[in-house]
């Protein structure tokens, strides 16, 4: 307990340097700015922002990418609760009660019960990752090759058949990403694959490519062809306080909240939709004003499902960190940051690379702080961002996706292949193909791919490696229950 | 062809209000004007089966030299292959028996809006042939330019004359350049530049 308060004190020491702090605020503001924006999400900001870890020590831009993730939830809930257009699927819920809250005048209430509750959620999400995340990463020590790879094959199978609403375009995203992941050299035998000759396939394809063409190319273009005359009101924003008895029935909808969110977060069942969609049931069923749930709006069904939402999100850092396995598409790309400076994301991570942990997680208490400051006082200065013109915003957005594409390899090659994703992504929105599967499967597939085969090679290639190890046969059994439960339950429903 | 397609999608339609004989995740809320979508999404799910084929056919190429583990590398190309394939072939399936399953109702117009997405598109092709020639600020401009035009478009408004163009080049140059020296100077990363002195 000591040697954990002395690492966390490390970690402050590390993230409160004057420019460790800069990047922590600098990813806030930024994170906020790109929340409320529409078009942009955190994941795709992070992407365009990979080439820098070319120039900046880890440390630095883990944290100012943490603020950038961090900082687009807090201001992601600004933009569902004036505008009605949830940027990220974490903050769908917020849209259902908040917009309905603003609109009858009660704007301030509810920024004000979104942004406090996800400090009360993100901070005591953030002690519990202190917390855990260390015996994890103790635990974590003793898998082998045969667990890592069923971890991997949990992760995909949640994010994909699971969680959207078709198994089968949620295979086909999945498959497609694995695809993608294909292309390039071996990691084990070093042999080339699918690269067609071309020489820029050798090194494979790159996650900013990907995700910045599948989101922010494919958002573009999809506006342009489809959404150009979609009007959308704007609420009004009303001065920013809650009364008494609105803190009243915020506190226990937080507490609520960020217990739903937490969990979820933690194991491999992929982003923050459950969580949120379960916490505002829960609110729904417990309020005392039930009444006003998709009337007038409901303070509880904005708070719940907010903290559960920043739970969920600051809980992903412990399979991310502990595993390697990344369960949301933000989090398969801080997965490639790391990658990009050779650090291996796992139960090492805690003893070889131990500052960096440490100064990210204490970043994590500082960087609620910040945005609490930036979003509250200041929500009126983000609010302006909603007056951009679109033509505008969404031309601008092209721009920054080609210092992301173009910076990381400097190849025009690349802003090529960055159209035909985005040309992919608007057919995989239009169609409802969910996109995470793909940067997910893209990411993880060659590393599960190595965990298998590196798993078969233990076995001497006998697959009976995988029901020996009773921890490797729970998870196969749990992996079975995730794809057949589901089903057996909506069977019986009807 | 195209012809008996239609026959048959109403065929299924008809098929698919009279009773839950697809099985209980039959969508029987599917809106009727879905049934134009059907062509479309038969196209991408040929298209899926067709990734998957040209995978299979890349496989072939690929060694399969299995070492310890007794998969080798050809391995998850063969499988990703053939589940491509497979999906291809459902989604085939589920677009000729009255459209996909569980389908959210896309958001937006109908109709694309085919010449607005031109502009930028020719915006991105723009830039991406000639940012090693102009260098990254006047090509990004440029690109800028084309797309917020389309984007105009997009929203029943004109693409506006010679003026509005040179406005709209210049704003895509204020936004590049700072971007541009943020970049190189203070991060620095390559990015093309028109000279050598770094700042254009």
């Amino acid at each position: 307990m000591l040697d954990l308060w002395n690492q966390l004190m490390g970690g402050f020491a590390t993230a409160g340097t004057p420019i460790n702090l800069l990047w922590a605020f600098l990813g806030c503001v930024i994170g906020t700015g790109i929340g409320v924006l529409p078009g942009l999400g955190p994941a795709v900001t992070v992407a365009m922002l990979l080439p820098i870890t070319s120039q900046v020590e880890p440390t630095a831009s883990m944290i100012f990418f943490a603020g950038i993730y961090y900082g687009a939830m807090y201001g992601g809930s600004t933009t569902s609760i004036l505008l009605n257009t949830p940027g990220e699927t974490g903050t769908m819920v917020t849209a259902l009660e908040g917009f309905k809250m603003a609109k009858s005048g009660r704007a301030g209430a509810a920024l004000a019960t979104a942004a406090i509750g996800s400090f009360v959620a993100g901070t005591i999400a953030t002690v519990l990752v202190t917390l855990f995340a260390p015996v994890v990463a103790d635990f974590a020590v003793t898998l082998g090759p045969p667990e890592y790879f069923l971890l991997m094959l949990l992760a995909f199978t949640t994010v994909s058949a699971v969680l959207g609403k078709s198994t089968l375009r949620g295979m086909t995203a999945l498959f497609i990403g694995l695809a993608l992941g294909l292309i390039g050299l071996d990691q084990i035998t070093g042999q080339v694959r699918y690269t067609g000759g071309v020489p820029e396939f050798m090194d494979g394809i790159e996650t900013v490519l990907v995700a910045v063409g599948l989101f922010a190319v494919g958002e573009t273009l999809y506006m342009a062809l489809y959404e150009g005359r979609s009007k959308q009101e704007i609420n009004k924003l009303s001065s920013v306080h809650m009364t008494k008895r609105e803190w009243k029935r915020s506190i226990p909808a937080w507490l609520r909240g960020t217990a739903i969110g937490f969990p979820f977060g933690t194991i491999p069942a992929g982003g923050s939709e459950i969580p949120t969609f379960l916490s505002y049931a829960v609110e729904r069923k417990l309020s005392d004003h039930k009444e006003e749930f998709g009337t007038t709006g409901a303070i509880e069904g904005v708070a719940g499902p907010e903290a559960a939402n920043n739970a969920a999100v600051t809980a992903t850092l412990v399979p991310l960190l502990t595993l390697g396995i990344p369960t949301s598409v933000t989090a398969a790309i801080l997965l490639s940051a790391l990658q990009n400076y050779g650090i291996q994301a796992g139960p090492q991570l805690f003893t070889t690379s131990s500052t960096l942990v440490w100064a990210l997680i204490a970043s994590l208490y500082i960087g609620n702080v910040m945005l609490l400051v930036l979003n509250l006082p200041l929500v009126g200065l983000w609010v302006k961002l909603l007056k951009i013109p679109k033509p505008q915003l969404y031309a601008g957005i092209l721009i920054f996706a080609t210092v992301g594409v173009y910076g990381m390899r400097q190849s025009a090659f690349d802003l090529f292949l960055m159209l035909g994703l985005g040309l992919m992504g608007v057919v995989m929105r239009r169609f409802d193909f969910p996109t995470a599967p793909v940067v997910v499967g893209m990411i993880l597939g060659p590393l599960a791919e190595a965990q298998g085969r590196n798993a078969l090679s233990i076995g001497s290639g006998n697959w009976g490696v995988f029901v020996e190890r009773p921890l490797s046969l729970g998870l196969l059994v749990l992996l079975a229950a995730v794809l057949v439960l589901p089903r057996l339950w909506k069977l019986r429903r009807g | 062809m195209l012809g008996g397609l239609t026959a048959k999608h109403i065929a299924h339609a008809g098929r698919l209000g009279s009773g839950p004989a697809l099985g209980p995740k039959t969508n029987t809320e599917m809106p009727m004007s879905s049934l134009p979508n059907q062509s479309s999404q038969t196209l991408v799910g040929a298209g899926v089966g067709i990734v998957g084929a040209v995978m299979a056919w890349g496989a072939t190429f690929i060694s399969s030299d299995a070492g310890y583990a007794g998969v080798g590398p050809n391995a998850l190309p063969w499988l990703v292959s053939i589940v491509l394939m497979v999906c291809g072939a459902w989604l085939v399936w589920e677009a000729r028996s009255g459209g996909y399953r569980e389908m959210d109702e896309p958001s937006g117009a109908a109709s694309g809006d085919w010449r607005a997405v031109a502009w930028v598109v020719a915006g991105v092709v723009a830039n991406a042939s000639l940012i090693t020639t102009l260098g990254f600020i006047l090509s990004c401009g440029l690109c800028f330019a084309l797309a917020v035009r389309g984007l105009r478009m997009a929203e029943g408004k004109a693409g506006g004359g010679l003026k509005r163009s040179v406005i709209d080049l210049l704003t895509g140059v204020a936004i590049a350049a700072p971007v541009f020296w943020m970049f190189s100077k203070l991060l620095a990363i390559n990015l093309p530049g028109l000279t050598a002195s770094g700042w254009l």
